[in-house]
């Protein structure tokens, strides 16, 4: 059960209105596309659920319970997890260790058991590799494990934030251009990965500047534009709204970059 | 490779153990140097190393662990118990210091911990109950059980033995899922806080786990030395840790130990050097603060991983290259960069 709720959420910088009274509501289980022209409020949008930016005004909530006092940290112990526009990888770990930073959540031996070299701090490193192995395996970077992290050319490195996220068997799901740097083939199997999560039950947002890869995956889409949201419903709705047109054709971007 | 690296930690162990038997008096005296430095210096490596943090006042808790260690004796406790406390209360000390301090990063941080320092050093010279400028006497010798530690060949034991411990705690914390937890945020605290990893929380009790190495190197020290005064804790000395940690290798704990041997080990060989006869009085001091900054800067431009960290890498190409030459197929793994 993952229900996303967001109110009058605005946040500016300086003058820019970056994000500017945005109600949404994503239903559990439901893809969700965003898109918009660059500078739209995306990222912020997606700073703001996840706890990393404060809004000036609005609030957050999933599943009915209100996220805006909390830190980003806590916010994933509820459940949000996030794969970041800009990767965001940890440069001196290899892929494994990486994504097995991810499972911090799904074990709990900490300093005392660590030190003392307890049953407990054996079985959370046994619980998180399996659960890091499994995450690559998804993603299609089980042979790049022992690899440096930093090694990875941009496009797996996002694979590999993505293996991270999962690996946290996050409710909510953040995606913020997981395509981009990809190649074709990697490209398929991150929509499979979406499309397999979908099935799972999962609730996903979605943020493309492909329009035709967000319309092939999402139940539905909403726009942004200037931080607000100009147009919402299905990808068929969306494409059609006479908002969205002049919108990108307003700012000269092109809908299929 | 693997039983070869068995082998030599016990080797390094069996000299561990051997040399205080063969050192002479002032090399005894640098073999204690070099274990209580390095117990502080583990600390700083796994601070600076692992959590990305810089603390220019790590002398404050060696000293708060000495004081705490004198003082429980001279109240008539066991000096065990004196022992034992020092790095307890050096960690508290930390914990509370760490709240206002970790809020601050990088040059902010070293520059704000330099100014604990020397808050720390006048209020002890204005403190009566430490002895204030002139210092405690008269600590007494440790005992360990019915064994009292008189002799400084016991000291350098003991010394060691509390170096091992350190090393231990240190390797144990480091590969473990607050270890992983540590470097994860030394490198990105955005990313560690959405995996879940509560950033302050773990900076501060990595802060208190260096301070508590430091205090229990400083409760050593103040056994040893028999008295203690603020003028023997100078800024210079958390320096010094720090340039420890940095020539050994930041993030390796057996470099840490390294890199104190080297640079203790230098300086004094210096300082004989600038007391012999036909030099002037400044060379001592000169020798000293010049070996400093040349070792800084030669690890800096040459070995920026560290002495350690450098050599097991070039050790590692070297068997490497090696093996490629039988089996080719390895040829292009061994190639990549560590
Ligand atoms: N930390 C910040 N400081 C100042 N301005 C910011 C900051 N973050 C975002 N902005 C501004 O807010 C606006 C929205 O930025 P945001 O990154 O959310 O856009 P986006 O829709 O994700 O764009 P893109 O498609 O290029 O990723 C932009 O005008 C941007 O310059
Ligand atoms: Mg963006």
């Amino acid at each position: 059960m993952a229900e996303l709720q967001i109110t009058g959420l605005s946040r500016s910088f300086g003058g820019v209105h970056a994000v500017q009274d945005v109600d949404l509501t994503v239903a559990d289980g439901e893809t969700r596309g965003i898109i918009g022209p660059n500078g739209a409020g995306k990222s912020t949008l997606f700073n703001l659920i996840s706890g990393h930016l404060r809004p000036d005004r609005g609030g957050v909530s999933l599943d009915g319970r209100p996220l805006d006092r909390l830190p980003a940290h806590r916010r994933a112990r509820r459940g949000v997890a996030i794969v970041f526009q800009a990767a965001r990888i940890f440069p001196g770990m290899t892929v494994l260790e990486n994504v097995m930073v991810g499972a911090h959540l799904r074990a709990s031996a900490g300093f005392t058991a660590a030190v003392l070299r307890l049953p407990a701090h054996r079985a959370a490193e046994r619980r998180i590799r399996e659960l890091a192995l499994d995450s690559l395996d998804r993603v299609g970077l089980s042979d790049r494990a022992e690899d440096p992290a930093a090694s990875l050319p941009i496009g797996l490195q996002r694979a590999m934030q993505l293996a991270r996220a999962l690996c946290a068997d996050p409710a909510l799901l953040l995606l913020d251009e997981p395509a981009s740097g990809l190649r074709a083939p990697e490209r398929e199997r991150l929509a499979s990965i979406v499309e397999e999560l979908h099935e799972d039950g999962q609730t996903t947002l979605l943020i493309e500047h492909d329009v035709a890869f967000v319309s092939r995956l999402s139940d539905r889409v909403t726009v942004l534009d200037l931080g607000r949201v100009i147009a919402e419903g299905t990808p068929e709705q969306v494409r059609d709204d006479p908002a969205v047109v002049s919108a990108y054709l307003g700012t000269g971007e092109g809908a299929a970059a | 490779m693997r039983s070869a690296g068995v082998w030599a930690v016990l080797a390094v162990a069996a000299a561990t153990l051997a040399l205080p038997l063969v050192l002479d008096s002032g090399g005894l005296a640098v073999y204690v140097q070099v274990a209580v430095s390095a117990s502080v210096v583990v600390g700083i490596s796994l601070l600076m190393g692992y959590a990305g943090q810089v603390s220019l006042g790590q002398a404050v808790f060696f000293a708060t662990g000495g004081y705490t260690a004198a003082l429980v004796s001279q109240a008539g406790l066991p000096t065990l118990a004196g022992l034992l406390a020092a790095p307890v209360v050096a960690a508290l000390c930390a914990l509370v210091l760490g709240l206002p301090l970790l809020r601050l990063r990088g040059h902010h941080l070293a520059f704000a911990t330099i100014a604990v320092h020397l808050i720390f050093l006048a209020v002890v010279a204005q403190t009566d109950a430490l002895g204030g400028s002139t210092g405690l006497q008269g600590i007494p010798l440790l005992s360990l059980g019915p064994v009292e530690v008189s002799t400084n060949q016991g000291y350098a034991y003991v010394a060691w033995a509390v170096l091992a411990v350190v090393v231990v705690v240190a390797r144990n914390i480091v590969r473990s899922r607050p270890g992983r937890a540590l470097r994860a945020l030394a490198t990105s605290e955005t990313a560690a806080a959405s995996s879940g990893i509560p950033v302050g929380r773990y900076k501060l009790t990595v802060f208190a786990v260096s301070a508590a190495f430091a205090g229990a190197a400083g409760g050593v020290f103040a056994f040893y030395i028999g008295f203690l005064s603020p003028g023997m804790f100078p800024v210079s000395m958390s320096i010094t840790y720090v340039v420890m940690a940095v020539v050994g290798g930041l993030g390796s704990v057996w470099g840490a130990v390294a890199g104190t041997a080297l640079v203790t080990v230098l300086v004094h060989y210096l300082g004989v050097l600038g007391t012999l006869g036909g030099m002037p009085d400044y060379a001592p001091s000169v020798l000293t603060y010049a070996v400093y900054g040349l070792v800084l800067v030669l690890t800096v431009l040459f070995l920026p991983h560290g002495v350690l960290p450098s050599l097991a890498d070039w050790w590692r190409r070297r068997s490497g290259a090696r093996e490629g030459r039988d089996r080719a197929g390895e040829e292009e793994r061994e190639a990549a960069p560590a």
